[in-house]
């Protein structure tokens, strides 16, 4: 990946005014060195995704002072995210050229009370504001006055270096809101020499070079992507020159280029980085022009793939347009173009789909096989805040969506079908374990959901430590496997007579399955054993979630004005191809 | 070869490249601000491929100056 200059970046951001975006953040940028540039490359990489970004940059080095005082710009501000930088040479002050006039044990009180101040800022922080705080961790320089001897001191620099780094490390772990960027590993990729500039730090104290900021800008614009849940879900990939070398219509079964010597091996490097992705959750489908026959043999027999049938959600496999298979996986799998990522090495069908199907990212893949891997490595886009165990197993159920689609297809009608899945809901309430996962939902939901109120974690337990309010989510099973938490409800109470829904999703893949009805029905219930006499809610109609619109009506809600409210008399029925249980 | 550098002054500091002349400097274009100086000569260096030393980055006070500075380091500007 090779990144535009900065100036490009200044200019353009100047063009951004009268620019229409569809999603709004406020970042922070706090650094102990000059962090000019970043903010306005941060504008334009947002502006690219349509994404309004508003930034505040804090005076130079004053990061203590504007974190401390209750009163600073930083806090009237009202950020979303806030990345506080700080290099190894401003934390260790002089110790950082003499790390040897002190004793080891001085050393290491020294890297104690530096956490600590850490500690006070990030605790001071999290009172004062909702905003996420990403804090990057110190490089360890190469450079040590010990030289070869420095792996053998105890406790030396870069020991003491690495110890700041692991307790920081420690320390965010524990809280939801705070993320450690790992600037030392930024400085590993590129390179001390690259990254440190001795002309540019002595004369502008620029601490990451002029063209090593953008790069730094696309990292930290993963946190953006994650804040917003806006990263992709699926990659979509054709065969042929892309996942193994050749063509195996023509080269046959024996001539394609996949196993381990060069350049086949490069396909199976590629296949890898796909299977790590798959296996934290990103769905795989496959979009080729080929014969069904021939590359399903490549598939499940060749001794050298790496992806088999059972990590794909969706084959189209076939002689068909390749925008028309987009459209079809996109339908299948339930998820919407923007969150596809297609990978194709023929730059004729990638401009074809770039055209067709904007929503879809389009990857420019290198011309070189062996850059394959490394052009996947270097996606932010498939950035997010919290990985749920939902997430991991997503590869699996998609496939075990497949299963269901293929019975739906072999069953007469919806009816016979919903009985033959035998759907079973388990309600859950909102804790530790679901919280993440409640939140993500309603970050991430556009279809099936009512209001497209987006919730931090944090929200989510204020929400759920409030006795005014009732959060909950429902965990679906049927006779192919378990589709984890992928409903959701937040429920008002408005008064002793009634409740309000803030909010109500279905993820979609579990629409058409009436699984709605099922948690709704457990809402009436427990409305009911509260003597409770009227629930009312909102449609919010979005650009995006018209499949909910006739869901209050369907439940027997009446229009009232802008509401609709359901009486408590009304009759309402859980469909009998549901189990409702609640924890 | 003027115009090459006169083209990159203009798209660094956002001004047409007919402005620029080599009595131009900080003082007389409006965006030339402090750090845009230091992009200035980053972009100069990876353009022209050589490398200021930092008397020569401070030494910067007007686009004569650059050319100077360039011209020491091998880079021919026939106007």
């Amino acid at each position: 990946m090779i990144e535009k200059q900065l100036s490009y970046y200044i200019n353009k951001a100047t063009e951004l005014d009268g620019q229409t975006f569809e999603k709004k953040i406020r970042v922070a940028l706090l650094g102990s060195f000059t962090l000019n540039g970043l903010a306005e490359i941060l504008q334009v990489k947002c502006a690219e995704k349509k994404i309004q970004c508003i930034t505040y940059v804090g005076g130079y080095n004053q990061y203590n002072q504007e974190i401390l005082d209750q009163d600073s710009n930083l806090y009237k501000f009202l950020p979303d995210i806030s990345f506080l930088l700080i290099d190894s040479r401003t934390i260790l002050g002089e110790i950082f050229h003499h790390p040897y006039s002190l004793s080891t044990e001085d050393r290491k009180r020294f890297i104690d009370k530096k956490i600590e101040e850490i500690q006070k800022l990030i605790e001071v922080f999290g009172k004062k504001t909702n905003s996420k705080l990403v804090i990057t961790n110190f490089n360890i320089p190469t450079f040590s006055p010990y030289g070869i001897f420095e792996t053998k001191t105890d406790y030396g620099l870069r020991r003491m270096i690495n110890e700041l780094n692991n307790k920081l490390s420690e320390l965010a772990f524990t809280l939801d809101s705070v993320f450690v960027y790992d600037f030392n590993n930024f400085v590993i990729k590129h390179g001390e020499k690259n990254v440190f500039d001795y002309n540019q730090f002595l004369f502008g104290d620029i601490k990451v070079s002029l063209d090593h900021i953008p790069y730094l800008a696309h990292d930290l614009l993963s946190y953006v992507i994650g804040q917003l849940g806006i990263s992709k879900k699926c990659i979509v990939i054709d065969l042929d020159n892309t996942l193994w070398g050749g063509i195996v219509g023509e080269d046959g079964f024996n001539g394609i280029k996949l196993g381990p010597e060069p350049p086949g091996n490069a396909y199976v490097e590629f296949q890898r980085v796909l299977l790590s992705l798959y296996q934290r959750g990103i769905i795989l489908a496959i979009n080729s022009k080929n014969n069904y026959e021939d590359a399903i043999k490549v598939i499940k027999e060749h001794p050298y793939m790496v992806l088999r049938e059972e990590h794909f959600a969706c084959l189209k496999i076939n002689w068909n347009d390749k925008v028309s298979n987009m459209q079809e996986i996109a339908n299948e799998l339930n998820i919407g173009l923007d969150s596809i990522v297609f990978i194709d090495d023929d730059p004729v069908n990638r401009e074809y789909m770039k055209v067709s199907l904007s929503p879809v990212l389009t990857l420019d893949l290198p011309q070189d096989p062996s850059q394959y891997a490394s052009a996947i490595k270097n996606m932010n886009e498939f950035s997010v805040l919290n990985i749920t165990t939902e997430d991991s197993k997503r590869g699996k159920m998609y496939t075990e969506q497949r299963k269901r689609n293929e019975l739906e297809k072999s069953t007469p009608d919806l009816e016979s079908f919903l009985k033959q899945l035998n759907l079973k809901i388990l309600i859950k309430n909102a804790n530790e374990f679901t919280i993440p996962r409640i939140s993500q939902l309603t970050l991430k939901t556009n279809q099936f959901n009512l209001t497209t109120k987006r919730y931090q974690e944090t929200d989510i337990k204020k929400f759920s430590q409030d006795q005014q309010y009732l959060v909950g989510c429902a965990q679906v099973e049927d006779r192919f496997g378990d589709n984890g938490i992928t409903g959701v409800f937040i429920v008002r109470k408005e008064n002793a007579k009634e409740w309000f829904i803030d909010t109500f999703l279905l993820s979609c893949r579990i629409m058409g399955r009436e699984v709605e009805k099922g948690i709704f029905g457990h809402i009436l219930n427990k409305a009911k054993a509260n003597g409770v006499e009227r629930i009312k809610a909102q449609f919010i109609p979005s650009q995006k979630n018209k499949p909910i619109e006739d869901f209050l009506p369907n439940c027997g809600f009446k229009k009232e004005g802008d509401y609709w409210v359901y009486s408590i008399k009304s009759q309402f029925v859980i469909p009998n191809c549901l189990t409702v249980r609640a924890e | 070869m003027s115009k090459r550098l006169y083209d990159l002054i203009s798209r660094v500091m956002n001004v047409p490249a007919s402005s620029i002349n080599d009595d131009e400097g900080p003082e007389s274009i409006e965006s030339w601000s402090s750090f845009k100086g230091y992009v200035l000569l980053y972009e100069l260096e990876t353009e022209f491929k050589v490398k200021f030393t930092i008397d020569e980055a401070m030494d910067v006070k007007k686009v004569a100056d650059i050319k100077r500075h360039l011209s020491n380091h091998g880079v021919i500007l026939n106007d």
